[in-house]
């Protein structure tokens, strides 16, 4: 039966592909799931494939990328799902058209970004040799209702984890690093404390990667920060040092509870500029090491590594340098933002969409800071929803922007005159692939 | 001139859920662009009532279930000094989570129920997690009182309309944003309600009304921020203020609102 859905998936995606009706590749994992719901259980059992599951708000792109690049830098055979595609049936999908005629997967590594709300399930059909988890921060409140929600539902799928799994989570961001810890009292009472009492672990080995002292830039919150609670005990945590948003040295001055001991705080090389990056190199270097890759095989791989496609990717049109940092929740935004600035940005677009992909509620962009924006030469201002970001330009008292309601004249008017200064672009999910549609002819690599 | 303004934040730490803050910030520019020197007071747990006396206009947003039962704890025992504001008739804003904790109850998806403040007279549940929430573009159509008296003064001039058909146009009563809740809101027989939906769900998905109304206090679930793009909201919220503060009429200057108006109309488009 699902050599048959494979068969017939692989025909499928062939069909939209010679017809040119766009990518078609969540459809035929869509329609095995329909027919088989533990497709995906079944095809991985039947298979020698080891599994690295890649989940979290930022970085998951770029984290897989940076494990994919090192792998076969190495000689490993690895296969990866596009990165919109992280829900099941785009893992499904993956995981059919990639099989062989006799149905087995003939690789040594999938590798499987997934989203926050899909995991749980995705990890009802896969046991996964590593699960890596980045950080949770405020995104989409549309499609996934809250952050305390989401670490709910991840902590009871963890808990069915066996012993062969190995946890790799970020010790900087609280809600994560107390995800092992399985607290007495089931799920949050609201007004009421939660984890005091006995509180058991999960079987699951981990190990934490996280930065030390000396790269946090700052001790106070930013106004995007989630998860500024104590998840054992419900008080204010404290912050020593932040690195960005909730992500720190934090401490319970109530409870106690601290910051767990870290295996991975820092490498030889980082080849992505931003603070932010630094936390997926070290996700990416404790995967590897676990794998057996030496020091000196992982910095090899990170010296050639070539980022992904519209985080940081810098790429030349018409002869003129553009440099495009995805920017798709406050976060995201801020640390592009910060790190842009940090490169000696003078030239902003800036594009905001409102589709599924992006969220359909732009609420967020008042969540983020935009400090020194008067420092700008030029800021330009395009997308569907193009006159949102231009209030909120204009309330932080800028009136020197342009507001476009075609994209390709926004870009045209960003590198008009620009010489040999670059033109840095934040935009949202489906406005960064409009973007690419338009600088390279497509809209991923 | 030199009039000054002081604006009581409500816990901004626990409840900033969604672009909240972006209500503040537009309150704050639209003042100081007119010449008004703004304050903003944050009130948590530490603040007394005699600063609350002093508040001028009262701002409150949106938190998740577990910090909306942290605030609640600690707001009931500023009833009083709120109550007194809100009948002394100075304005204020409560969007998202906020209404629903000055409504007489709120009962949450899990845990037992929160007694609210009881300033409008309604209450508020949560549907449950097996039913959908109330997600999407809004548009509604506000009580005519509630516009800045600027707005209500100008000509009914259809070029204003942006060529969209009169009841839709920017300049009238139109108000647009985005909401997105599990809890559904029925007021009660003293409860007028803020707007009329026109297209989107608003307290219910039931009967029509969106938000509520209790003298100069408003209650509504838009998102958007609410303000940012509906600045004859924003405007109305200002001058209430200044009209209690210093007991004069109050006729504010306009501002540029064309890339607002710009902003509605996408979204009337749109949708």
């Amino acid at each position: 039966m699902n050599l048959l859905l494979i068969h017939f998936g692989k025909l499928l995606s062939f069909i939209f592909r010679t017809l040119n009706l766009g990518n078609g590749s969540t459809w035929p994992g869509h329609i095995a799931l329909k027919i088989n719901k533990h497709f995906i259980h079944d095809l991985l059992s039947q298979s020698n494939v080891k599994t690295i599951l890649i989940a979290g708000t930022n970085g998951k792109t770029t984290t897989t990328q940076l494990i994919r690049t090192a792998l076969e830098k190495n000689g490993k055979r690895v296969i990866q799902n596009e990165s919109g595609a992280n829900l099941l049936n785009g893992i499904a999908s993956t995981l059919l058209l990639n099989a062989n005629t006799i149905g087995k997967l003939d690789y040594d590594y999938a590798l499987l970004e997934v989203d926050e709300n899909a995991l749980p399930l995705i990890l009802k059909e896969v046991t996964p040799d590593y699960l890596v988890l980045l950080n949770l921060f405020r995104d989409q409140l549309d499609r996934y209702g809250e952050v305390n929600t989401i670490v709910t539902k991840w902590r009871e799928a963890l808990t069915k984890l066996p012993k062969e799994t190995t946890l790799i989570l970020n010790a900087d961001d609280p809600q994560i690093a107390y995800l092992p810890v399985i607290p007495a009292k089931a799920g949050i009472q609201s007004g009421s404390p939660i984890g005091v009492g006995d509180d058991k672990r999960i079987k699951t080995p981990v190990l934490y990667f996280g930065l030390q002292s000396s790269q946090f830039s700052t001790d106070k919150l930013q106004h995007a920060a989630d998860s500024v609670y104590c998840p054992k005990c419900g008080e204010k945590l404290f912050f020593a040092k932040i690195a960005f948003s909730h992500l720190g040295d934090w401490l319970c001055k109530h409870c106690s509870l601290k910051r767990p001991k870290i295996e991975a705080t820092k490498f030889t090389i980082y080849p992505l500029s931003g603070l932010y990056n630094k936390y997926n190199v070290l996700a990416a270097l404790q995967v590897l090491q676990q794998i057996g890759l030496t020091t000196k095989q992982i910095e090899n791989a990170f010296e050639d590594f070539a980022p992904a496609f519209g985080r940081q990717e810098i790429i030349t049109y018409k002869n003129k340098s553009i440099q495009i940092f995805l920017s798709k929740n406050p976060t995201s935004f801020n640390q592009s933002y910060a790190t842009m600035r940090e490169l000696g940005a003078t030239n902003l677009l800036l594009v905001l969409n409102d589709r599924v992909p992006d969220g359909r509620d732009v609420s967020w962009i008042w969540d983020v800071d935009l400090p020194g924006l008067s420092k700008f030469k030029r800021i330009l201002i395009a997308g569907d929803r193009a006159y949102d970001m231009a209030l909120r330009i204009k309330y932080e008292d800028c009136n020197d922007f342009q507001t476009f309601e075609n994209l390709e004249e926004a870009i045209e008017a960003g590198i008009k005159n620009i010489g040999k200064e670059t033109l840095f672009i934040l935009p949202t999910y489906s406005a960064m692939l409009d973007v690419r549609k338009i600088i390279t002819g497509k809209k991923i690599l | 001139m030199n009039k000054q303004l002081k604006i009581g934040w409500l816990y901004p730490e626990l409840m900033s859920t969604y672009g909240d803050r972006g209500n503040i910030t537009v309150l704050q520019k639209r003042c100081e662009w007119r010449g008004i020197k703004v304050e903003i007071l944050n009130i948590d747990q530490n603040t007394s009532d005699q600063q609350l006396k002093t508040i001028d206009l009262l701002f409150g947003g949106g938190a998740q279930d577990h910090e909306q039962a942290i605030v609640i704890k600690d707001l009931q025992k500023k009833k009083k000094s709120i109550k007194e504001l809100i009948e002394k008739n100075v304005p204020a804003l409560f969007v998202c989570g906020a209404p629903q904790l000055m409504g007489h109850y709120y009962e949450p998806a899990i845990g037992k129920r929160i007694e609210g403040l009881g300033i409008f007279d309604m209450v508020s549940k949560h549907a449950g997690p097996d039913k959908p929430r109330l997600i999407g573009n809004i548009v509604a159509k506000v009580s005519s009182h509630i516009i800045a008296n600027e707005v209500k003064q100008s000509p009914d001039d259809s070029t204003q309309n942006m060529g969209l058909p009169r009841r839709l146009a920017p300049r009238n009563d139109v108000i647009v944003g985005f909401e997105n809740h599990g809890g559904r809101t029925y007021l009660g027989e003293n409860a007028k309600p803020f707007a009329k939906v026109i297209k989107g769900f608003g307290n219910n998905g039931e009967d029509g009304t969106e938000g509520v109304v209790y003298k100069n206090a408003i209650g509504c679930y838009l998102h958007g921020p609410l303000l940012p793009k509906n600045p004859k909201i924003t405007d109305y919220l200002i001058e209430k203020a200044l009209e209690v503060k210093y007991k004069e009429k109050v006729h504010l200057k306009p501002l540029d609102d064309e890339l607002e108006n710009k902003a509605i109309k996408y979204i009337l488009e749109k949708f």
